[in-house]
This record gives structure tokens, C-alpha cells and sequence, in this order.
């Protein structure tokens, strides 16, 4: 049956190293998205299996050359005792001892490096053997091809890995050795093609002219803007924040619930989440926490949320008696591809109308609002909300007297008791020359934009075992986003004693310009993902909380005024701008603004989930799983093809007509090694099969089917007959 | 059918009571007879090539003469002459053994080209022309004629536009053992010839070979052929291929053979198992062919086993 026997011949060592190098690409990604190192030695492996696989014949030979390599290179990446002495064979052995129990134990993180390799080396051996097979024994190059790329297309997406070259290289050298592979099927398809250089050669350099051309005219070629809106965060959202793709440090912005580990750079994404029709630019304000654990930020008490009723919100941020409101109105319409359950609410909100059917619910104690909606389309319509826009007086604020409730005081001084030091003498010192709370609160939020702290999104550290995240920005790093600055100074300010909290939420969005059939003076602004933010609210007695906004470039839109001035000061014309900020680098600030309306203030609080190790175990564990699945596969292939053609039988037994029985029974038996050959007639071809399975139905089914084929004329078939002698020819078959 | 069936099974069952376990043989010369053509017979004397002609002729009850050719044998020898009958002052045309149903033209090669041509024009053209005067032949008329294998010494091998005319070739060789003690045994006292009677008449036979025009054969299996065909002539040994008249050839013999097995149709098999008598004597090699150790039945396997068998109807319209 097999007679597909390959030849050691050029074609077929060009075959095989295109595989290899399609098999590198599946390596490469590796290094980023996982914390393997010593990645060199891992392809050499690869490599040197594929060369075993080659070059010897004998299933004995190559299992005892690839062991011996894999021997080696564990030996040159872990072990320190020289090859086989006593030292080398105790440290072997108490590795394998270990791992045996962890695996017993399904302690499958606590793995130790060596045996996470040697597992991955052997998933590289018998890729090695699997894909010799492919290639050069069955000669299905082209399912190795699909599979790469789905592989690459999938990491791309979900990964930080930019697949954009890996792309080109892999298409290129796959439709070569494509157009390579057809040539050898011809000739074991027997079409008369001499195998010989001239041969070859006329048929490769058309071939790999035409790859060239194509590939060339792609890369060059104008390109189309992605057509499918990014589908990460919809699977975050549904998966729980796992994902193999969240490697070390990177993370994509958006809003996440899970602030535990801050840190780490994050990747843009201007998915939109909702759209709002406001008066102006607000921050959108989704939840506060309270403490803070040196890595990040957690709630002390456990959501409870309260339905809202009425439409009326009970929570308060601020005591609208002592604080001066304007009444103002927004609507917030979620985005199709948004998966935002929150409802982002403006500061001093008092009323929220819901489309019907769509029930609210509120935690009171961060002001998280829950929505909840029987049909989802209900959510695409807009919320009404009304709000008490905030105007502070900073007079008063700098005249509060009063001291701070005890409940306060016990939340919201909280700092973690490995805070250091240093950290307690920075604040003290920024606030040295201060009075009120209202003044340090400003001398700290100010501190950062003029001490050559730096926002930055690329390139952000996270805190290392035993390092404190403030503590790291303030004096290590000085680079950060939203949430280092905004945790900073909350930790500065409680370690002042003062009341603080930490809160989340999105920026004001994108102004949508030109936008129809708007009501006056209300603009519609797009927030996405970027707009994602975190800032800092300061607990003053009496008035309650005020936002402040600590993050270099930022601005915030809270108004707060000055009775002696008399006037209230804009939101475009931040009063910190006035009196610090705009004196030292008007210039800096101006662009910042621009920024600030553009895209620059994109900022996070994602759902940061990485555990440094995950990435390389889930992806071990996704390889084994598929190369398990293949194995399995081929290994069971034999049932998984008698259950299809029995299958397909049941469809054909319903109408039994006579061609496409008897054209299925000769595919259920070519399928097991019963080819007809070229020039083999169906009465020949039967009576082998009769002689072969002791049956003469064959022979019988033969002659009817002749008649039909030969004879000319449409005769009427027994279809009673025709069943009895298929079905007996399947039994005996699946016998 | 049936009917036809059983003659037929009993006129072969004739030619096996005096020629043993040469069925093939016998089955292929009334195949021929039965397509309405002439057999080549290559052999050695004496392996019973007289027998076969004799027991088909006496089964179908048809006349039969014979030709003996000779190095001096001359075209009026096969054709007939035309005699001055002095009491009616006339030229009176004597018939020359051509003028039987069934004739046997023993050791064709022996005879001048000149003689030779003379039998198979008239083979051919189905009549005779002798001074001026055309004579029609006999209606059933099959000629099976004997050659020595070529390299045997005093020989004029036929030409090749000349083989063509034979529908098929075919060469007896020896019995076996087993199959020549039951000869002897059956000659021991009467000559089995004498034993046999007429199976059918002449007019059955033709209206057999009307019938046999008859039987279908699908446009797939005339592809088959002409795939064959074809074959032969992009060959790279191959000097000279099949012309058509070695497809129409395959085709009638193709048709007798299925009649003979009772079909009114003619299928793949039939094709394949005719097509080396059929085709071989029509096939002439290159020079370089002998010294590959190529042959025409050699070449002609390769073909067979290689051709595309139609399994599949294609639907028209």
C-alpha cells in the first residue's frame, strides 16, 4: 500500500528544510511571548531532530541519536556534574524525583525549568517525527502551511508577537516547496516526468519566479485596514482575563476590574466602549478602592450592591449643600463591540434614566454601578443621566476645620506596613512649606509634572518580589502612567495623614466633530479604551471627596474657585495650570493639551493578571494538548475512517442509487489499501476482492453496475438487491 | 441471446473434441469468423492449425478448401481461371479455391508476393477480378491462413500493409503434456473430425454476424480504444502504430467477443483481453526496440496496464 517510499534526492532535502524553517516560525514567537530563553538551542535541537529524521532510515537508529541530543542539551542548559558521573546522574535524579511528585500532586506551575524543557524538547522530537512524516512519506505539505498561519494569524491577535515578516517569510518559502512538493506527487502519481536536474529546474524556476512576483506585489501593494474590530477584550471579558497571550509585562489598556499587580507596559487599543453626549469633556468615574497592598489596589470590603430605584443615585462623592453645583445633563450610549457592564457616571450624578427593562445596581461604598439588562440590544440605547457638575471653593477648602470621621479614617489611612521609608520623607518634604490640606494635597498632585517624572506608557517596570510599586516609580523608575502617578500620590498623601482614594474610571474621549441634530452646546465624544484612566480623590471634612489629578499631562476637568478672584475658573484653563504649572512650561503643557485631545491620554487600569511564568507553561500545555490531538488522531485514524464511511453509508443506503453506491464502495476500499491499478478492469478488480474477503458479492455487484456503465440503456435496479450486496460487502469490510 | 449462446457454446465444444485445450485459440478464431474477419495463424507445422479450420468449418456447415502455397504457386492457382470449353466455344470460368466459405491458405510466407497479394486482395475487396470479369465471393467467406515463423529459411514475410489485413494473429504452440496424451488417446481409432456434426448453416452464421452489428458499445469503452490506439503510436520503440483500421478492427472483434459471452454490449474486459491478437501484427518497432528486449506484446502490456478504465457515466446532455 505504501509505495510512497521517498528517495534521498534534492527535492525531497528542500522539502524537509522548508519544513524545518515553517517549524522555526512556530518557535520564534516563543521568545517574546514567553519567558524562554536559550532559544538557540532549542531550534538547534529542532534542527538536528529533522536531520536524524532524514538522513537515517532505521526507527532504532533515530530514536537512540535524537535521545542521546536530548541528553546533551539538557546537559549543556541545566546540569553543572560532567556527562554520566556520579554528580551528573544525583542531580538528574533528584530533578526527575521532584517533578514525578508535582505531577502527582497536578502541581503544574511548581515545575522545574529543566523538566518544563525536557517536556518541550520531546514535544520538539516528535513534532520532528510527525512532520517527517507529513512531508516526505504522505507528501502533505499543504496542512502544515494552513496550520502555520492560523498559528501565526492567532498570536498576532492575541499576542504582543508581530507576525507581519513571519507572514512573508512563511508564504514565501511555502508556496516553494509547494510547487516543489507537486512536482514529487506527479511522478509518484506516475505521469511521465523524468526526474532529472533539467527537469527539476524547469519546473522550480517558474515556481519560485512566480512565488517572488506574487509575494513582491503583496508586500508592495496597498493594504486594507484591519475589517474586523479587535476581538481581545471581548474574549478577556468572557475568559476571566486568561490568556496565554499576557506574557510578562505587557498588557492592553482598557478597563479591568483587577488591580492587584500594577505595572508593566501596555499596548494601545482604541476599541470604543461608549459614546456621550455632554457639555463637555468629563471624567467618567467607575469605582474607588481603598487599599493599597505595595503591588496594587484591592477593595476592603466586598462588592454589595443596591438596586437603584427611582432612578435616583444615593451615592455621593461630595455634600451637594456645601459644595456649589450647576445642574447639568449627559447620556452615555454603549459601543457594539463594548463589553463594559459598569455605568461610568460624571461627578455629582443625582438622577439615571435607563432604556426599560435595563436594571441598575450600585456597590455605595466605591460607587461601582452595575447594569443589568434582560436583552442585550437594550444596552445599545442611551442612559440619561443627570448631574450636579462641581464647582470647589478653594477657600473653603482651605478653611475646612473640621476633623475627619472616624469610618474615614480607618479606610482610608490604610497604607501597607512595608511601605518604606523614604517614600514617608518624600511627602513630608514636598509638603514641608504647606498649611492646609488643600495646599499639600496640590503641593503633591504638582510635584510630579515639574520633578522630571515622565509619562510614558513602553517600558514601565513592575514592582520586582519585595519591591514596592510607589516606591519603585518615586525613586527607581520615575516613568509611569495614570496609575503610577495617581497611586503615588495617594500613598504620599495617607502617609501625610491624610484621607485619600484611589479611583477609575475614563477620561473625557475623542470630540466627534461634526456631528448632526445635536442639541446646543452638547458635543458627542467617543471614549475607547485608551481613555481608560485612574486618579486620586482627597477626603476633606464636610465637603467630601475631590478629585485631583496627579498624572503628568493630564488635566482636570473638576472646576475649582477662588472667592477672592471672584471668577470660576474653565476646565480648559486648569487653575494648576495658572498657578504652577503654566509658569515653569507653558509650551510643554499647551502640547500636552493637544495630546490630552487626541489620543495621548490614553491611559490604564487593566486587568493585569500576568504571572511571569504562565505564558511558557500554557503554551506547553496548548502544544502537548494539540500534538496529543494529533497523535491521537493519527493513531486512531483507522476508527475515525471506518466511523466517517459508515456514516456516509447510512446517507447513501436512504436513496440507493446504484453509481454513487458502487463509486462509494470502491473509495471505502481504496481508503483500506484495496487500490484498483491503471488499466485494471471492474470485473478484475472484483474478483481480486471477492478472492481477498471470501465473498462473490463484489463480483455480483460488479455485473450490475457494468450493465448500467456499458450497456447504454437506464435500466431499473433492485434496489432490495443492490442494498443486500453492499451492505454485505461493508460487513465484511468493517469485520 | 440465449439461443445464439448455446450454438455457440456447442460450436466450440466441437472444436474441442478435435483440437484439446486450445480454447483461447478456438474462441479467437470464431470471433474473427463471427466479426466478419481473416486470422493469421503463426506456428510451427503440426500443432492441429488444419484441425481447428476443419472442425469450425464442419460445425458451421460451410464449405471448406484449402490453398497450399508453394514457392511456385500462382495468383490463378487461388483466384481460378478462365478455360476454353471447345464444345461451347466459350471461356468458361473455373472457381479457384478462393471461392470457398471457409479457407485455410496454409504457409502463406511460402509463396512469391505476387501470389500472396492475389489472396488478400481478394480478401479484402470481398470479389475477384480474372479477365475482366468481377466475381463476388462467397458470403460467409473467412480465410485462415498459416505462416512459418518468419526466420525460417525460403520465406517472403507478408508485408506490413498487408498483415493489417488479418483481424487478428494468434499462434497455437504445443499442448501440454496431459492435454497431448488425451489427443493421442482420442485418435487412437477414429479421427475425431469424423465425429462432429454441423452445429448451425450458413445462414445462421450470417444472421449471427448481423446480430453481432448490433451490440452496443458505449462511447466510453470506443475512447478505451482509441486510447490504445493512440498509444501505440506516441510509443517511443514504435516505428509505425495501430492505424484506425487496427481500431475498427478492436471494436468488431470486441463485439464478437462479448456476443460470444452472451452480452449485448461490449465491455472494457472484451477490449483488453482482444487487443494484443488484434493489435500486435499491426505494430512495426524501431531497430533499437529488439535491443531493449522490447516486443510488440511486451509494448502492448505496458499500454493495457496503463490506460484510464471508464468507471465512472458520464452524463451527456
Amino acid at each position: 500500500m505504501n509505495n510512497t517510499k521517498y528517495s534521498f534526492s534534492l527535492s525531497s532535502l528542500i522539502i524537509i528544510t522548508a519544513g524545518f524553517v515553517l517549524f522555526w516560525e512556530w518557535l520564534r514567537p516563543l521568545e517574546q511571548i514567553t519567558d524562554t530563553g536559550s532559544m538557540h538551542v532549542f531550534i538547534i535541537y529542532t534542527a538536528f531532530c529533522f536531520a536524524i529524521s532524514f538522513f537515517f532510515k532505521n526507527g532504532w537508529l533515530k530514536f537512540i541519536f535524537k535521545g542521546i541530543g536530548l541528553i546533551l542539551v539538557i546537559d549543556y542548559l541545566f546540569l553543572t556534574g560532567f556527562l554520566f558521573s556520579g554528580e551528573w546522574i544525583a542531580q538528574l535524579s533528584m530533578e526527575l524525583q521532584y517533578n514525578l511528585q508535582i505531577i502527582q500532586q497536578a502541581n503544574w506551575t511548581e515545575m522545574s525549568p529543566l523538566f518544563r524543557s525536557f517536556l518541550f524538547f520531546i514535544l520538539l522530537w516528535l513534532m520532528s517525527y510527525l512532520l517527517h512524516y507529513w512531508f516526505l512519506i504522505a507528501n502533505k505539505f499543504f496542512l502544515f502551511v494552513v496550520l502555520t498561519i492560523f498559528y501565526l494569524a492567532i498570536l498576532d491577535t492575541f499576542t504582543v508577537y508581530v507576525a507581519t515578516t513571519a507572514i512573508v517569510r512563511t508564504v514565501l518559502i511555502a508556496f516553494i516547496a509547494l510547487g516543489l512538493s507537486r512536482y514529487m506527487q506527479l511522478q509518484h502519481l506516475g505521469v511521465p516526468i523524468e526526474r532529472n536536474k533539467q527537469n527539476f529546474f524547469k519546473w522550480m524556476v517558474p515556481v519560485s519566479l512566480m512565488v517572488l512576483v506574487v509575494v513582491g506585489v503583496g508586500l508592495f501593494a496597498p493594504k486594507l485596514n484591519p475589517q474586523w474590530p479587535d476581538p481581545v477584550p471581548f474574549l478577556q471579558s468572557t475568559a476571566g482575563h486568561v490568556g496565554f497571550g499576557e506574557g510578562t509585562s505587557f498588557q492592553r489598556v482598557g478597563y479591568g476590574e483587577n488591580d492587584s499587580k500594577l505595572g508593566g507596559s501596555f499596548i494601545k487599543d482604541d476599541t470604543p466602549v461608549f459614546e456621550a453626549y455632554a457639555k463637555e469633556r468629563l471624567y467618567w468615574r467607575i469605582e474607588s478602592k481603598d487599599v493599597y497592598t505595595g503591588k496594587g489596589w484591592e477593595r476592603s470590603t466586598e462588592l454589595d450592591y443596591d438596586p437603584i430605584r427611582a432612578s435616583r443615585i444615593e451615592f455621593e462623592t461630595f455634600s451637594f449643600t456645601e459644595v456649589e453645583t450647576t445642574q447639568s445633563e449627559a447620556s452615555l450610549r454603549y459601543a457594539p463591540e463594548s463589553n463594559l457592564s459598569k455605568v461610568p457616571i460624571p461627578y455629582g450624578s443625582s438622577f439615571i434614566v435607563t432604556p426599560t427593562g435595563v436594571n441598575l445596581f450600585q456597590d455605595m461604598e466605591s460607587g461601582m454601578m452595575e447594569v443589568e439588562a434582560g436583552e442585550q440590544n437594550l444596552i445599545s440605547q442611551s442612559f440619561n443621566i443627570l448631574y450636579e457638575d462641581p464647582s470647589f471653593n478653594i477657600d473653603q477648602l482651605n478653611q475646612v476645620s473640621g476633623s475627619d470621621p472616624d469610618y474615614i479614617r480607618n479606610q482610608y489611612l490604610q497604607l501597607p506596613e512595608t511601605l518604606p521609608q523614604r517614600v514617608h520623607d518624600l511627602a513630608a518634604e514636598i509638603v514641608k512649606e504647606e498649611q492646609t490640606r488643600y495646599e499639600k494635597a496640590k503641593a503633591i498632585e504638582g510635584y510630579f509634572g515639574s520633578n522630571g517624572y515622565t509619562y510614558q506608557t513602553e517600558d514601565v517596570s513592575v514592582p520586582e518580589q519585595g519591591e514596592d510599586y510607589v516606591d519603585q516609580f518615586l525613586f527607581e523608575t520615575m516613568v509611569g502612567y495614570c496609575d503610577n502617578f495617581s497611586t503615588s500620590m495617594v500613598v504620599m498623601l495617607r502617609s501625610l495623614d491624610i484621607p485619600a482614594r484611589w479611583v477609575k474610571g475614563f477620561t473625557g474621549g475623542n470630540l466627534q466633530p461634526d456631528q448632526e441634530n445635536l442639541p446646543d452646546g452638547y458635543n458627542l465624544y467617543e471614549i475607547t479604551n485608551n481613555n481608560a484612566h485612574s486618579w486620586v480623590e482627597v477626603y476633606f471634612p464636610e465637603v467630601g471627596w475631590v478629585p485631583f489629578e496627579p498624572t503628568s499631562g493630564f488635566t482636570n476637568p473638576t472646576e475649582f474657585y477662588q472667592e477672592t478672584s471672584g471668577e470660576a475658573l474653565t476646565p480648559e484653563v486648569p487653575e494648576e495650570a495658572v498657578e504652577e504649572e503654566l509658569a515653569e512650561d507653558p509650551a510643554q503643557q499647551e502640547t500636552e493639551n493637544v495630546e490630552t485631545a487626541q489620543e495621548e491620554n490614553s491611559e490604564t487600569s487593566t486587568g493585569n493578571d500576568q504571572e511571569n511564568n504562565n505564558g511558557l507553561i500554557w503554551l506547553i500545555g496548548f502544544a502537548i494538548l494539540i500534538a496529543a490531538a494529533f497523535i491521537l488522531i493519527f493513531w486512531k485514524r483507522k476508527e475515525i475512517r471506518d466511523w466517517y464511511d459508515k456514516r456516509k453509508w447510512g446517507n447513501i443506503a436512504k436513496r440507493m442509487e446504484l453509481d454513487k453506491s458502487y463509486l462509494y464502495v470502491l473509495d471505502v476500499l481504496a481508503r483500506r489499501g484495496f487500490h484498483r491499478n491503471k488499466g485494471q478492469t471492474l470485473r478484475q478488480y472484483a474478483r481480486l476482492i471477492d478472492e481477498k474477503m471470501g465473498i462473490n458479492e463484489m463480483m455480483e455487484l460488479t455485473l450490475i453496475y457494468e450493465q448500467y456503465l456499458y450497456r447504454g440503456s437506464d435500466e431499473k435496479v433492485d434496489k432490495d438487491k443492490l442494498r443486500r450486496l453492499v451492505q454485505k460487502i461493508m460487513d465484511q469490510i468493517f469485520a | 441471446m440465449t439461443k445464439y449462446h448455446i450454438q455457440v457454446n456447442e460450436i466450440l465444444d466441437n472444436i474441442q473434441k478435435v483440437i484439446i485445450g486450445k480454447e483461447r485459440e478456438a474462441t479467437l478464431s470464431l470471433v474473427a469468423l463471427l466479426a466478419d474477419g481473416h486470422v493469421l495463424l503463426e506456428d510451427v507445422p503440426g500443432v492441429g492449425k488444419t484441425m481447428l479450420v476443419r472442425a469450425l468449418a464442419k460445425s458451421l456447415n460451410c464449405d471448406f478448401k484449402r490453398i497450399q502455397f508453394t514457392p511456385d504457386l500462382l495468383p490463378s492457382d487461388v483466384t481460378g481461371v478462365s478455360i476454353y470449353n471447345p464444345k461451347d466455344m466459350v471461356f468458361e470460368f473455373r472457381e479457384g479455391p478462393i471461392f470457398g466459405d471457409i479457407v485455410l491458405a496454409d504457409e502463406i510466407n511460402r509463396t512469391s508476393p505476387k501470389t500472396q497479394s492475389a489472396l488478400l486482395e481478394a480478401m479484402e475487396e470481398m470479389n475477384v477480378t480474372v479477365d475482366g470479369v468481377t466475381k463476388s465471393l462467397n458470403k460467409p467467406f473467412f480465410v485462415m491462413a498459416t505462416q512459418n515463423p518468419v526466420d525460417y529459411e525460403g520465406t517472403y514475410p507478408l508485408p506490413e500493409a498487408q498483415l493489417d489485413r488479418f483481424i487478428m494473429k494468434l499462434s497455437m504452440g504445443y499442448p501440454n503434456e496431459t492435454d497431448e496424451l488425451e489427443m493421442l488417446n482420442r485418435t487412437d481409432r477414429k479421427h475425431p473430425i469424423d465425429q462432429i456434426y454441423p452445429v448451425i448453416d450458413k445462414n445462421q452464421l450470417l444472421e449471427m454476424q448481423a446480430v453481432i452489428e448490433d451490440v452496443y458499445i458505449d462511447q466510453s469503452v470506443k475512447q478505451l480504444i482509441v486510447q490504445i490506439a493512440s498509444g501505440t503510436r506516441k510509443n517511443n520503440y514504435v516505428q509505425l502504430g495501430v492505424s484506425p483500421r487496427g481500431s475498427i478492427a478492436l471494436m468488431r472483434a470486441a463485439k464478437a467477443y462479448a456476443f460470444i459471452h452472451n452480452r449485448d454490449y461490449v465491455i472494457p474486459d472484451d477490449v483488453l483481453f482482444l487487443a494484443p491478437f488484434v493489435l500486435t501484427h499491426r505494430i512495426i518497432l524501431r531497430p533499437e526496440a529488439r535491443y531493449d528486449g522490447m516486443t510488440q506484446e511486451k509494448l502492448l502490456a505496458e499500454i493495457v496496464e496503463k490506460v484510464d478504465i471508464p468507471v465512472r457515466k458520464e452524463l451527456h446532455g
